[in-house]
């Protein structure tokens, strides 16, 4: 009977005490973001942003994100506003998302433009910023503890394999001129930098002939196509936005120009869209990165990669917007704030940012091994650097020719 | 290199008079500013993409089908808004903010119809490999794109200086009010030269995926700029003068390219300022404008 008693009384403080627990939850989530359905950075922000609204979507079929604070699921309200591309626009949505709509969880739009004017706003509010792929080196600091990066390196590292290919397999093969073609942003002119900077600490016996420059919104290369073929470069490396590569590629194809070793970053990052736009033609022979959709990480958390493809499809199946690595990243996003959820402490956002930084190293998603430094830059999802060929079908393949280990094939070089 | 970005300035710069050309036929003959001008450029451009991909239809039969297409655009259109306007105290700003109005709703019909990212028709379409001139290769589809232009401009040309609709749209572009008084029919011929400015623009488009890379519904914000930069080096309602704007703007932006190639999109504006100081009317403008 005593016995009984005492059960009866524990059940009854346990559910109360959940009951109580429970009550002081919220009805939701509110997760506040930005994305881009018009302008120059639509192109990379839809694609994230569908892959974000899957993984809510998902999330909320099956009952809510699970938060521990509260112990319990909890539905995820998505507050999202269209900037338009425009840094302006972006940075009232931003301040409206924090102080109007007080969402718990500010995500930012995709790259490093429209990121870069939510880094100080989140810092001035004391909000952590999800910072989505805006990679630029500038955003993080070790004064600033409100970023995190979730899906892409930091830009600063993007660009080590193709200097230490260069500088070491390239100077085998006999490439000693580099010409470096960047967009004048965040994003690629931290990429040109670190280039310079590698190559220069690697001592190698190579220089760089051409190194210039051009507003991201450039359209029309054919000039600096013909500038840069007489700096007569061995190797070519062309850092820009997908607007950026589609001209530039476009107008090398038609000019007739080939240069022997051509770097471009989108033909591996959206594959699809740059086969669509520039044809399969002219993304023979080029390096790009090689990109988590193409590498088929292990996954050990979240969707494999068929099963994020086929559920990407099955929900997008009209193709506007292509599915290539950005796609990846908006997913990823979501797996790292699930998990996140599931381990902080509390809703507040530096217990949120410690939850994040406990999972560095640890994680490993279809987009590689999620992995921060001290400033919150992600450094474990480097791209090695790829050479993408004809399958003999008709069709375009992937070969992995750096680093070494992750080799799959031998570079062609020069270019046929 | 320097004549390679001349030659290449002066095909680039002939594509642009004829990105500006329709947007000066408009304001010359109602002076109403058309912002929504590089939207019916991009609805050329989406026009050629998508009879490419349905039928495989070449861009230069699109090109001739976008003339009487737009025409007929224009013909309601001009009588939907235009009327109203130039009832308006200040015209000219009124049709700022109402074609921008419009501007939108285009570019997001666009974006909801073919999504947001870029697309492109394959260069090979308007001939394989690059062209040789004066010792100087240039892509085929550019030279083709460069020649349609010389002949879109060569069609203005005629349409103004050699016929009777010409005759009678010069008059109304030196006074409207007198050319009410004389007779004419102000309003069709002024919405015949609206329609005919929208065809231009849409011809344009057809062009775009090859002189521009690419075409997204975003694109008409920065090809007003560079219009509105073309046409008041050429001088604003001269639509020849647009020509001369045309060649000046792409042969700078061809030497800002090589020489200073971090600042290339200065140029436009860098134009304006020069132009507005040095000589306010235009190449081509009489000292005095009548607006």
């Amino acid at each position: 009977m005593l016995s009984k008693l005492i059960l009866g009384l524990f059940a009854a403080l346990t559910i109360s005490g959940s009951g109580a627990r429970a009550a002081g939850a919220p009805a939701e989530i509110k997760i506040g973001t930005l994305y881009a359905a018009s302008g120059n950075f639509a192109a990379i922000s839809m694609p994230v942003h569908y892959g974000l609204k899957l993984w809510i979507d998902q999330m909320n079929a099956e009952g809510g994100v699970y938060v521990k604070p509260f112990n319990k699921k909890i539905p995820i309200k998505l507050v999202a506003y269209d900037d338009q591309s425009n840094t302006a626009t972006a940075a009232t949505l931003y301040n409206q998302l924090i102080t109007q709509d007080k969402v718990d969880i500010l995500v930012a739009d995709s790259g490093s433009v429209l990121t870069s004017v939510a880094v100080p706003i989140a810092r001035d509010h004391k909000m952590l910023l999800i910072d989505q792929t805006g990679t630029g080196a500038a955003f993080f600091s070790k004064d600033n503890p409100y970023i995190v990066l979730m899906s892409d390196p930091v830009s600063s590292i993007w660009p080590k394999y193709i200097a230490d290919f260069l500088t070491t397999d390239g100077v085998k093969l006999g490439i000693k001129r580099i010409a470096l073609l960047y967009s004048t942003n965040d994003f690629t002119g931290t990429q040109a930098n670190a280039v310079r900077g590698f190559i220069k600490a690697a001592n190698a016996p190579v220089e760089i002939v051409y190194d210039q420059g051009v507003p991201t919104n450039t359209t029309s290369y054919t000039v600096i196509i013909n500038n840069i073929r007489a700096a007569n470069p061995d190797a070519v490396i062309a850092l820009g936005y997908p607007n950026n590569d589609i001209s530039y590629l476009r107008n090398l194809q038609d000019s007739g120009v080939k240069f022997k070793w051509q770097f471009a970053i989108y033909p591996g990052l959206e594959t699809e869209h740059l086969e669509k736009t520039v044809g399969a033609k002219g993304m023979e022979y080029l390096y790009t990165y090689t990109p988590s959709s193409v590498l088929e990480y292990k996954a050990e958390f979240g969707m494999s990669l068929p099963e994020y493809r086929a559920a990407w499809n099955k929900k997008y199946g009209e193709g506007k917007v292509e599915f290539g690595f950005n796609s990846v990243a908006g997913y990823t996003t979501g797996l790292v704030l699930q998990k996140a959820l599931a381990g902080t402490e509390s809703m507040d956002q530096l217990a949120l940012r410690k939850a994040i930084f406990a999972l560095s190293g640890k994680l490993k998603t279809i987009d590689g091994t999620f992995e921060l430094n001290d400033e919150g830059a992600q450094i474990g999802e480097i791209t090695p650097l790829g050479q993408i060929v004809p399958d003999g079908n008709g069709g375009l393949k992937f070969v992995v020719v750096y680093p070494h280990d992750v080799a799959t094939g031998k570079p062609v070089y020069p270019a046929k | 290199m320097l004549g390679y970005a001349l030659l290449a300035g002066l095909v680039f710069g002939l594509y642009f008079g004829l990105v500006g050309l329709g947007l000066n036929l408009v304001f010359g003959v109602m002076r109403i500013v058309n912002l929504a001008h590089g939207d019916f450029l991009m609805l050329g451009a989406f026009g050629a993409f998508w009879l490419f991909g349905i039928a495989h239809v070449n861009p230069i039969v699109t090109a001739f089908l976008a003339l009487p297409v737009f025409i007929a655009l224009g013909f309601p259109l001009y009588y939907l808004v235009v009327p109203r306007l130039l009832r308006a105290k200040d015209p000219e700003m009124l049709s700022i903010i109402l074609f921008f109005g419009m501007s939108q709703v285009i570019e997001a019909l666009a974006t909801i119809g073919f999504g947001p990212s870029e697309r492109s028709i394959p260069g090979r379409v308007l001939g394989s490999g690059p062209v040789s001139l004066f010792g100087q290769s240039l892509p085929s589809a550019w030279m083709v794109s460069g020649v349609a232009s010389g002949l879109a401009v060569l069609g203005v040309y005629l349409y103004l200086y050699r016929t009777r609709l010409g005759y009678l749209t010069r008059a109304v572009m030196v006074h409207r009010e007198e050319a009410l008084a004389t007779g004419i029919d102000v309003h069709k011929v002024s919405a015949i030269a609206f329609g005919v400015g929208l065809a231009l623009a849409a011809i344009a488009g057809v062009f775009a995926p090859f002189m521009l890379g690419s075409a997204t519904p975003a694109m008409g914000v920065d090809l007003n700029i560079q219009s509105f930069a073309v046409i008041v080096v050429g001088s604003l309602g001269n639509p020849l003068g647009t020509v001369l704007g045309g060649i000046v703007y792409g042969v700078s932006l061809m030497f800002m390219q090589t020489y200073f190639s971090s600042w290339a999109n200065l140029l436009p504006y860098l134009l304006l300022i020069l132009i507005l100081l040095v000589r306010p009317s235009g190449l081509l403008g009489r000292q005095v404008r009548l607006a």
